[in-house]
């Protein structure tokens, strides 16, 4: 249900496309090697490191069993971004979803990681998630504005907590969109009331 | 002059207004006619007896009442009950087909049903089933194209809910297109 929008071509900003498509086992090595080319710089922000191929082959069974939700972006027959929904299948969060977003730095500034989110919002939503998170360092402007326009707010601030490669301590912001509002206001569209009409 | 008279019934909480609404919208907002809508509702808000009144016409309105419907868009038994007999001769009903027994539909008069509580509960959300009503109700009559209609819905339903709408209206739509063949 969630994924059967897929493959989607996306228009970038520039006029060039790109298209979306759940990863695919065949596709792991190209996903491999699009983090490896991606700048050291960028690669500390990530959790795991995504060079290596015990990752790949753990992170495809996350797929399988959809803990894991995994968008690639393409373009040119190669992957230029990868937008992950990270999900809990049971206990107390498990109503909350987590996005992860990287793109190619050829590919930035051009609309693309907004497709990927916005795609992956989309899929939480149907997928029954009611809060998603995303977590960004406090300099990484572009992409709090980003997930701004997609709904998303601070939630909370963990003061000094990442280090970047300069040995400079920055502040990891934790944003939200709480999806069950969106549903409610819905619920609020549909209540067939409306008492200011006597 | 070409109008046509639209009576949408059911209980509060299916979003009978906003399916009324968005038809009314799709036509004179997106489609170059003229609308009117006129809602009722019951004494309460969630469960109780609901109806909007749609009038569409290629000229303007003056009087926007719907005493004998042209079309019955019905998601629940009691509309059902209570509007039936209102119906023009020749008229057409299009009801919820999980949540109505249209039996008693008088000979001549056209009814087709569609399980659009089904559908949203498939698409992921029962709440969209007065958009798949809408999609359906498009399909079938062809009063307002699926581009009108779904201009209207984007405008209507709350952001962030866009996509499994616009989902739920196609699902109708695509249902009452396949069907429409039955009625003409």
């Amino acid at each position: 249900m969630a994924l059967d929008t897929f493959p989607e071509t996306v228009t970038l900003r520039d006029g060039s496309t790109a298209v979306l498509t759940p990863l695919q086992p065949s596709c792991s090595g190209a996903l491999l090697a699009f983090y490896r080319a991606l700048p050291e710089e960028d690669r500390l922000v990530l959790k795991d490191d995504v060079t290596t191929g015990d990752w790949a082959e753990g992170f495809l069974r996350k797929v399988e069993t959809r803990e894991v939700i995994s968008l690639v972006a393409k373009s040119g027959g190669k992957v230029v971004g990868e937008a992950t929904l990270y999900r809990t299948l049971h206990g107390w969060t498990r109503h909350v979803g987590e996005i992860r977003v990287t793109v190619a730095p050829a590919f930035r500034r051009r609309g693309l990681a907004t497709a990927l989110a916005s795609a992956q919002v989309k899929i939480a939503t149907d997928l029954g998630i009611e809060k998603i998170i995303v977590q960004v360092v406090d300099n990484q402007l572009a992409a709090r504005r980003t997930f701004e326009k997609l709904g998303f707010h601070k939630d909370a601030i963990l003061p000094h907590h990442v280090m970047d490669v300069a040995g400079t301590k920055r502040d990891l912001i934790i944003m939200a969109n709480d999806v069950s509002q969106i549903w409610a206001a819905m619920e609020a569209a549909n209540q067939d009331y409306a008492p200011h009409l006597g | 002059m070409a109008k046509t008279e639209i009576r949408v019934g059911g209980l509060g909480g299916q979003g009978v207004i906003l399916c009324g609404s968005i038809i009314g919208k799709a036509a004179a907002i997106h489609g170059g006619k003229q609308a009117t809508l006129i809602q009722a509702f019951g004494p309460e808000a969630r469960g109780s007896a609901c109806s909007a009144q749609v009038m569409i016409s290629d000229e303007p309105i003056g009087y926007p009442y719907v005493k004998h419907p042209d079309i019955l868009v019905i998601m629940s038994q009691d509309a059902f009950t209570q509007f039936l007999p209102q119906l023009k001769p020749g008229g057409l009903v299009l009801y919820e087909r999980d949540l109505v027994d249209p039996r008693g539909v008088p000979e001549g008069m056209r009814c087709l049903g569609v399980p659009a509580t089904r559908f949203a509960e498939e698409l992921g959300r029962r709440l969209v089933l007065n958009i798949v009503m809408v999609g359906f109700f498009a399909g079938i009559t062809g009063l307002v194209s699926i581009q009108a209609v779904e201009r209207a819905v984007l405008d209507s339903v709350p952001r962030g809910t866009e996509d499994l709408n616009m989902r739920a209206l196609r699902k109708g739509y695509d249902y009452g297109r396949a069907q429409s063949t039955l009625i003409s």
